[in-house]
């Protein structure tokens, strides 16, 4: 046995020795470096090890959870646990964890990614081809990534896994009202390709300069893959259980009905290669690919053991840390690397086929006025391009999306062939595989 | 509590690699619980204890900033080592520099009132339990209801190579809501944020029981009797919420001087503001933003930031001028002046960059009832749900959660979903009234990468805006 799985394992042992009906231990090793730039030179070069498990203990109903970060003295750690287990109050909607035989597909990490010592070079060469472009001033950052986990349950789970990622984000500017971002996120460093993402970057800063005030009222827009993965970080979390069942997501009741176009396909595949590729959720259950939307159709929701019992249907592998993560509650299933399916459509075709509309670079800050009815106003920055018959005839500024979610994906008319993995900061997040999408009459407000 | 002889030797070993213009150690114990009820249920309780440390080294070259969940010296003699490795290869064309800030040995604390370690996982599941009570006997259909607790405990130890050598004590509480009332088919939903520094005192005086009893009820009202804004030119009074999330998004951001020096133009972005903007007018003569880290028991209170510069209030819009940039050592290098203690960072693992801690309008001479008593046709927008603001930080939008209309000086029925989308000068230049009353409320700042939340305040007092377009 290799030695994540057998400390989670141990730990486990630890926490059934100690009285613990229920347990599920997820040791972590996580390795990360990062390079931050701005105004083209590197700011800080920042590294982060994180060695630690989480442990979630049921004695009957009674649960409760924690991030053990010091695993020398585990096994006084996980006896303290479970004492405080036996005098929490129950949790009435606990239905226990997953239990079976489990087959895994362990990952494995690029050796390349992870025997990186000084990735200075990428960031260099996506600086040097955005200037080339055109770009005057060129920020960003580049992840290097090497993540490893094992976990172990009472139920029977018992796997390791091992994934690297290498992420180079690239904002360029041309002028201070013109810029253009680009994303190069890949689990192995054959897939880093800097000057091209620089490249990218630069060109979309070029054809963003001069923008003037754009229009309101409705009109087309075409969505690159990152406007659509900040889109995909509320849209796929309302597809969590947790979310339907706090009101919070306007996928609520809709299963079996039509929340999208007959042009969308989504789909959390955990399992394709990717920067999120994993082989077990958080409770260990293998991970699988769920259709969550078939031609614009809602299939199911996304489950953990436990909300999977109350919706009277199976876990999809889905279940999230049992330990808060960022904004993320405890316990809750989320997803893990959404893709929507590809059309066949180039986005030059679907630009050409587009007589007055906007060409969105990317987008941040998505909020929403309601979750469960979808409405919402998102702010597109970079380049934000106006297309006339068919063209791109120039760049516009400070315009907002005001609109609705569910809206949104029923008017999507065109998807490209083409797609791409994006996972940028907090916004692009999960890491996902999108393409270009078309989406009819959306609303366009601006500031009086 | 920290071994400081450990933080010492540790320095000892940063100093000891090449020649630093700068060292800093910085360790941190934590200990946190985190408890949730959704429906009436306790969903989720979490208790953790967290330790480790990070080492940051300046060279000429560069920065290099390493940190672990370890404890020890061998953790920290090898976090010295990768971060002299680190700041050594980035190869800086020009000189990293850090403003020269006075050494200070000290420590500090914030004290509790009812320890948050007293309060059991039991006694914290039963107070959200009858906060769900409390909402569902109001008789209002409320569809979602899912309330958490979070407590920690912070102790720090930060010690640096001019000298400075400061340990802290910091606890912090807070509690979320999240609720979806329906009613006739139509839903609304409100997401509040409670928060300080101190013991569970705070939770106590907050009454949420009451407050969120009551917010349930006007969500009712709203659906059941709200009317939509005709789109026109009005008179808008903003309650202390909306007061404070533009004095947060409109005013801290733009002025923290990362963004004006571009630090984190791939992420939060940029600012409208440039470095050369001291000064200039953004708003009316009644536009006085302050954000000030020392207001006792707040949510963004400290007491020296994570560079070991003393906290004070730093005045950011004075009477409609740009006043006064946030800055931590390194952009306080780059524009020529002292840090003004921004520096801020959500744990050990991170490194601190410059963040806002308490941001908020400052008070006037009105009484509240002052504020809309001269409004003849216009809208008292009390809350908000939607918002958000481009990177820039020029074009903002906020949607109402609470408003009622105002005619001839009273107020009338609520107001449904009222948008005010408008510029930072255009916001800031409309003020024309502001009351003495001055209320905060908690929230969780996100920015830089990997995202840090941050515990700040934001608020303010009631503020009149003349003719600005409401829809």
């Amino acid at each position: 046995m290799s030695e994540l799985k057998e400390a989670a394992q141990e730990i486990v042992d630890f926490a059934r020795d100690a009285g613990a009906d229920d347990a599920v231990a997820e040791v972590f090793d996580h390795r990360t470096h990062q390079i931050r730039y701005s105004n083209s030179r590197i700011d800080a070069s920042n590294w982060w090890s994180l060695k630690h498990a989480h442990l979630f203990v049921a004695i009957g109903k009674r649960t409760l959870s924690t991030d053990l970060l010091d695993l020398a003295s585990a096994k006084a750690s996980v006896e303290a646990l479970v004492q405080g287990a036996r005098v929490t109050p129950e949790n009435s909607a606990y239905t226990g964890i997953a239990s079976g035989k489990f087959k895994y597909r362990r990952g494995k990490a690029d050796p390349k990614i992870v025997a990186m010592r000084s990735p200075t070079k990428h960031v260099h060469d996506a600086i040097s081809a955005a200037v080339r472009e055109g770009a005057t001033e060129v920020g960003g950052t580049l992840f290097v990534r090497h993540m490893r986990a094992g976990i172990a349950s009472s139920g029977g789970a018992l796997a390791e896994d091992e994934s690297s990622a290498l992420e180079l984000s690239v904002r360029a500017f041309s002028q201070p009202e013109a810029s253009g971002h680009a994303l190069c996120c890949t689990h192995k460093l054959s897939g880093m390709d800097a000057r091209g993402t620089g490249s990218r970057a630069g060109q979309m800063a070029f054809l963003a300069k001069d923008p003037v005030q754009g229009d309101v009222g409705k009109m087309d827009l075409i969505l690159e893959p990152m406007f659509l993965g900040e889109l995909m970080h509320s849209t796929s979390h309302m597809m969590s259980a947790f979310y339907v069942e706090v009101g919070m997501s306007m996928f609520a009741k809709r299963v079996g009905k039509k929340v999208a176009s007959e042009e969308v396909t989504l789909v959390d595949d955990p399992t394709m290669p990717s920067t999120s590729q994993r082989a077990f959720d958080h409770e260990g259950v293998p991970t699988k690919r769920t259709v969550m939307i078939d031609r614009g159709v809602l299939k199911t929701y996304l489950h953990d053991t436990s909300t999977a019992k109350r919706f009277k249907t199976k876990t999809t592998g889905n279940a999230g840390p049992y330990v808060p993560i960022g904004f993320d509650p405890p316990a809750a299933p989320l997803p893990i690397h959404p893709v929507l399916e590809p059309g066949d459509l180039s986005v030059e075709e679907m630009i050409a086929d587009t007589k007055n509309g906007l060409y969105l670079n990317n987008t941040w800050y998505t909020r929403y006025q309601s979750y469960s009815r979808g409405d919402f106003s998102t702010i597109p920055r970079d380049a934000i391009l106006k297309i006339e018959d068919g063209r791109i005839v120039g760049a516009v500024k400070s315009i907002r999306v005001s609109d609705n979610m569910l809206t949104l994906w029923k008017n999507i008319d065109a998807v490209s062939k083409s797609t791409e993995e994006v996972f940028w900061w907090d916004e692009v997040a999960p890491p996902s595989t999108l393409p270009s999408v078309r989406v009819k009459g959306m609303n366009i407000t601006r500031s009086s | 509590m920290i071994d400081e002889d450990l933080v010492e030797s540790v320095l000892d070993a940063a100093m000891s690699q090449g020649r630093p213009l700068l060292a800093e150690v910085r360790a941190e114990a934590t200990e946190s619980r985190n408890v949730a009820v959704k429906s009436g249920v306790a969903s989720s309780i979490v208790s953790s204890m967290d330790a480790g440390m990070n080492v940051r080294i300046v060279l000429p070259t560069g920065i290099g900033f390493a940190s672990s969940n370890g404890m020890s010296k061998a953790v920290g003699v090898e976090l010295s080592k990768r971060a002299y490795m680190l700041a050594k290869n980035v190869r800086l064309k020009h000189p990293a520099e850090m403003s020269q800030e006075q050494p200070v040995r000290t420590s500090w604390e914030v004290r509790q009132d009812k320890a948050l370690a007293d309060i059991t996982i039991e006694d914290q599941v039963d107070f959200l339990k009858g906060i769900d009570a409390t909402v569902t006997k109001t008789k209002v259909k409320v569809e979602g209801r899912y309330f958490e607790i979070r407590t920690s405990e912070t102790s720090g130890s930060f010690a640096n190579s001019d000298g400075s050598r400061i340990s802290s004590y910091l606890p912090r509480v807070r509690v979320d809501s999240s609720l979806v009332v329906t009613s006739k088919g139509e839903s609304e939903q409100s997401m509040r944020e409670f928060g300080g520094t101190g013991g569970w005192e705070l939770v106590e005086s907050w009454n949420l029981e009451k407050a969120l009893a009551d917010e349930v009820r006007m969500l009712k009202t709203v659906i059941d009797k709200g009317k939509m804004v005709k789109p026109g030119k009005y008179d808008l009074v903003c309650g202390p919420e909306v007061a404070g999330i533009a004095a947060h998004e409109s005013c801290g951001h733009p002025m923290e001087a990362d963004r004006i020096l571009g630090r984190e133009m791939s992420q939060a972005g940029k600012s409208f503001v440039t470095p050369e903007m001291i000064n200039f007018r953004v708003g009316s003569e009644y536009a006085t933003v302050v954000d000030d880290p020392t207001i006792p028991g707040s949510y963004g209170y400290y007491a020296y930031d994570q560079e070991g510069v003393r906290a004070r209030p730093r005045y950011l819009y004075k009477e409609g001028l740009m006043n006064e940039f946030l800055t931590n050592r390194e952009t306080a290098a780059t524009l020529g002046c002292q840090s003004n203690a921004s520096s801020r960072s959500e744990n050990y693992l991170r490194e601190p960059i410059v963040r806002m801690a308490n941001t908020h309008v400052a008070p006037g001479d009105f009484e509240d009832d002052e504020i809309f008593g001269s409004v003849k046709e216009g809208v008292l927008m009390h809350s908000f749900t939607e918002w958000n603001i481009d990177d820039k930080r020029y074009n903002q939008k906020y949607v109402s959660r609470e408003a009622y209309f105002i005619e001839d000086g009273e107020l009338g029925g609520p107001a449904k979903r009222c948008a005010l989308e408008i510029t930072t000068p255009g916001f800031w230049g409309a003020v024309d009234a502001v009351s003495k009353h001055v209320k905060h409320n908690a929230a969780e700042c996100g920015k830089g990468d990997p995202a840090q939340s941050m515990a700040v305040f934001t608020g303010g007092p009631m503020m009149r805006l003349r003719g600005v377009a409401l829809k």
